[in-house]
């Protein structure tokens, strides 16, 4: 297997009240190509700050050390475009990693390689500096068709589909945007690829949803439209950042199936960012549980769940609450 | 970093607190640096500014000294401008909040007066009041919360719209408060920053209205006031124009000294707002 | 006679010039210290009728019966006084807290609102309360949004307890907390319920806890009871539609594996 991601020594930090605050600590994970990766944790545990990193949506304030090197296929096209607006622009973190590939050596191939794949890798194994980052990142701007770009190279789906989509545009048009801006489509083939996409995600009456406005859908139908957006562009990673937390367990269900579906039919690289280790379970062929910043525990599915290896993993597992646990009820004793 | 220190950190907020610190220092040393009647005689009538350094700024057409006028009409600008604005502001919340809140039959009522107030022209219902109730420093602030408390009630009820709807008003019913406590204690100090945003807007129209309502010789005359002092200059604006410039000026520096320091307070709420 | 007896609740809402019922029809009773748990997809209405028995919205029709009083006739002040009895924890605690409380202020207005303690005594009987959901005292001075979700729960749980009520109503309570944390406050529910014999109306989506806590429970669907029952023979044998199908939608985690 191929490391899409590799994550070494990633530390990421947030001022609050003057104080800094450690999200991730020390991180190193690889995400393989291709593959269903799983990172579950609870709240503060850095799963969420995770995701943005790879996605290169962390704020600039935040401090960041350590290094993502990509080894991502070429795309198609290599034009710079505009971002669109259902998805937010990349950050200058991520421009940050790719400034340095720019200025430090041309793209380095990973041994193994074939010669059509280009790795980014950043030589200066550190990202230091990027609060003052307004001259590296126009610097970059020429580059994008180089570094994985969000919306292009890496789809992201939010929890919130009611604040990642735009309330007074049509959602066939947020979601041709993105076909748009990154395939290089005129307005009638974006509309026709959003209409496609419509259907892949199972709306009910694609043409019509082509020109419904978010608040006209359900929270479910939403989150459909959200993935379409976020997949319009053929990414090769699909971050999907606690995108079924906000919905309850049937349409839960329905998003996960899609989801498999859609990832297993575009080759996708998946990423699910989860607090629920159960609904992990299901879906992911690997699953790294966070706590604190830190990964304690990475393995596939089946060693994570049935052997865990950290007592943390265990205390997760034993604090779900499934369809066949023991009744709390009769071990208080109140039920006679 | 305190929310001071970043106040201090935006140029609009720097320049207008300058200037609101020196219209401050004037109203509050005008009794020590000029103690007798700022409206006795001091000197020959109509002496041009820069001629006596007694007189620095000259005399009116009295003979009465301009500096020490501008001094103690500094007072009667501060002192009106901020009771009638925190007089529209604590009645337009009040109002505002419990339309918003009690809605239904009392909130139609209220924001029909509402409507009813703020139809008529704000200067034509403070010249009004003046005129028939006579002027005074409590009637001039009067007539101007008159005129201004609309705009904080629409603000304020737009506001509790939202907040009385968010659980901790439905769990502050759950546990048995009292609706006016509710109003008042839950919803009210949730709905105050946007109307609080207002306020700098209000001062600085209040101190426009009483300059306003001085030069049409409405304003309290046992005091000093910057119109008063420039509807005096005008029938002598071809010979000694000073004695309308210098009062218009005070009045432009501290309506921009108001807007800007309310700009500034804005800003650094709205980073405060961005970052948490 | 039952604590609390619920019948022929309705209550419609106009969505876009339809009306659509969020309540229609509903009966239930439950019983003193009893858990009567309300199951459903979002938007079966389960928060609508949570909501409707603490009269924190009006019903359309239905009677309610608390107490063996009829609760729809109280208003004003009696009202204000029965509440005392028939308490409420929402989902998430920090948007169930005013903004600008402490802990301390939280926990004063029941005591203060319903006199449970003259001024001078609160402090002691705040200290009590935070200690008897496991909280400690120095908590009290704290911001609501200086503490941790699970603390704000349990400030939510003292804040319910502390006017001593026969039921409380816990609208998706445990939903929003991390996993290790949920499992402590449902301990200290039970707990409260074998102590202090409180019934709870459990609202919840999930299929595994109601399963685990609650005596009975109601499927909702639409507004309408699909299925009621013994909580455990409904959910390991659902007869209609919704259950089957929030059974079937419920994460299975399969230990036995690898």
């Amino acid at each position: 297997m191929t490391a899409l991601a590799s994550i070494r020594g990633l530390t990421v930090g947030y001022r609050r009240d003057g104080n800094e605050v450690a999200a991730l600590k020390d991180v190193r994970l690889d995400v393989e190509a291709g593959e269903r990766l799983a990172i579950i944790g609870e709240s503060g545990s850095g799963k969420s700050t995770l995701a943005l990193a790879i996605a290169g949506l962390l704020p600039a304030s935040a401090k960041i050390t350590g290094r993502i090197d990509w080894t991502m296929p070429k795309s198609q096209t290599s034009r710079s475009f505009a971002p669109p607006s259902v998805l937010p622009d990349i950050s200058p973190t991520r421009g940050e990693i790719g400034g340095f590939a720019a200025g430090s050596a041309p793209a380095t191939l990973a041994a193994g390689e074939s010669g059509h794949d280009s790795t980014i890798s950043p030589q200066v194994g550190e990202m230091s500096g990027r609060t003052e980052g307004g001259a590296v990142e126009r610097q970059l701007r020429h580059l994008r068709g180089g570094v994985p770009l969000l919306g292009r190279d890496i789809g992201f789906v939010f929890q919130d589909p009611s604040s990642s989509l735009d309330p007074v545009m049509p959602v066939g048009k947020q979601i041709a945007e993105v076909a748009r801006a990154h395939l290089g489509l005129s307005w009638p083939q974006a509309f026709n690829k959003a209409r496609i996409l419509l259907e892949r995600v199972r709306l009910p009456d694609p043409g019509l949803a082509l020109r419904a406005f978010p608040h006209q859908l359900s929270g479910g139908q939403k989150q459909r439209v959200a993935i379409a957006a976020a997949i319009a562009a053929g990414p090769k990673l699909l971050i999907a950042d606690e995108a079924t937390s906000a919905l309850d367990t049937i349409v839960q269900a329905e998003i996960v199936t899609l989801i498999r579906q859609l990832v297993a039919e575009d080759g996708m690289t998946l990423l699910f960012i989860s607090h629920d280790i159960a609904l992990a379970a299901e879906l992911a062929d690997r699953i790294a549980v966070f706590r604190h910043g830190s990964l304690v525990e990475l393995g596939p599915t089946a060693q994570i769940v049935g052997a865990p290896a950290h007592p943390y993993t265990r205390a997760l597992l034993d604090a779900h609450i499934g369809l066949d646990a023991e009744p709390l009820l009769t071990r208080s004793g109140l039920r006679a | 970093m305190s929310a001071l220190h970043r106040f201090l950190r935006t140029p609009e907020a720097d320049a207008g607190a300058l200037l609101l610190a020196a219209l401050f220092a004037m109203a509050l040393s005008a009794p020590l640096l000029f103690p007798g009647d700022p409206q006795a005689i001091a000197g020959p009538a109509l002496l041009p500014p820069f001629q006596d350094w007694s007189l620095p700024l000259g005399t009116d057409r009295l003979g009465r000294d301009v500096l020490a006028e501008l001094f103690h009409g500094a007072r009667t600008s501060l002192a009106v401008g901020l009771a009638a604005a925190a007089a529209a502001l604590a009645i337009g919340a009040v109002i505002g909040t419990l339309a918003g809140f009690a809605g239904g039959f009392i909130d139609e009522v209220l924001m029909r007066i509402t409507d009813a107030f703020q139809t008529v022209p704000a200067f034509l219902l403070a010249l009004a009041f003046v005129s028939v109730v006579g002027p005074s420093l409590g009637v001039v602030v009067a007539a101007i919360a008159l005129g201004t408390w609309t705009g904080p009630a629409r603000v304020a009820r737009a506001e509790v719209l939202s907040i009385r709807e968010r659980d901790y008003v439905a769990s502050a019913r759950a546990v048995g408060m009292h609706p006016l406590e509710i109003a008042f204690r839950e919803v009210l100090p949730n709905a105050l920053p946007p109307v609080l945003a207002l306020s700098s807007v209000i001062v600085a129209a209040a101190i426009l209205t009483e300059a306003a309502l001085s030069f049409l010789g409405l304003g309290d005359p046992n005091r000093v006031t910057w119109g008063g002092m420039i509807a005096e200059g005008r029938a002598v604006l071809r010979t000694a124009p000073f004695l309308s410039i210098v009062p218009g000026i005070a009045l432009v520096l501290t309506v921009l000294g108001v807007y800007l320091t309310g700009e500034g307070i804005v800003e650094t709420t709205a980073v405060r707002r961005g970052l948490s | 006679m039952s604590l609390l007896a619920v019948s022929n609740l309705t209550k419609r809402y106009r969505r876009g010039g339809k009306a659509v019922a969020a309540a229609d029809d509903v009966s239930f009773h439950i019983d003193p210290g009893e858990t009567l748990a309300l199951a459903g997809p979002s938007g079966s209405g389960k928060s609508t009728i949570a909501r409707l028995v603490l009269r924190l919205i009006e019903p359309d029709a239905g009677r309610i019966a608390f107490e063996g009083e009829d609760f729809m006739a109280l208003g004003g002040a009696a009202l204000r006084a029965r509440r005392a009895r028939l308490q409420m924890v929402f989902q998430d605690p920090l948007a169930a807290f005013n903004p600008r409380a402490t802990v301390a202020r939280v926990l004063d207005d029941p005591l203060r609102i319903h006199r449970i303690a003259s001024r001078s005594e609160r402090p002691r009987q705040i200290a009590a309360l935070l200690e008897r959901v496991g909280l400690t005292a120095d908590l009290a001075p704290r911001a609501i949004h200086e503490i941790s979700g699970g603390q704000r729960q349990r400030v939510a749980i003292a804040r319910a307890i502390a006017t001593k009520p026969s039921l409380i109503v816990l609208d998706e309570a445990v939903s929003a907390l991390d996993v290790s944390v949920r499992g402590q406050i449902l301990d200290l529910l039970l707990d409260l319920q074998r102590q202090e014999r409180i019934a709870y109306l459990f609202i919840s989506h999930d299929l595994g806890i109601v399963r685990a806590i609650a005596h009975r429970v109601i499927l909702l669907d639409a507004g309408r009871i699909a299925e009621a029952g013994d909580a455990r023979a409904v959910i390991d044998a659902p007869r209609s539609v919704i259950g089957k199908a929030l059974v079937a939608a419920a994460p299975r985690l399969d230990r036995s594996r690898s």
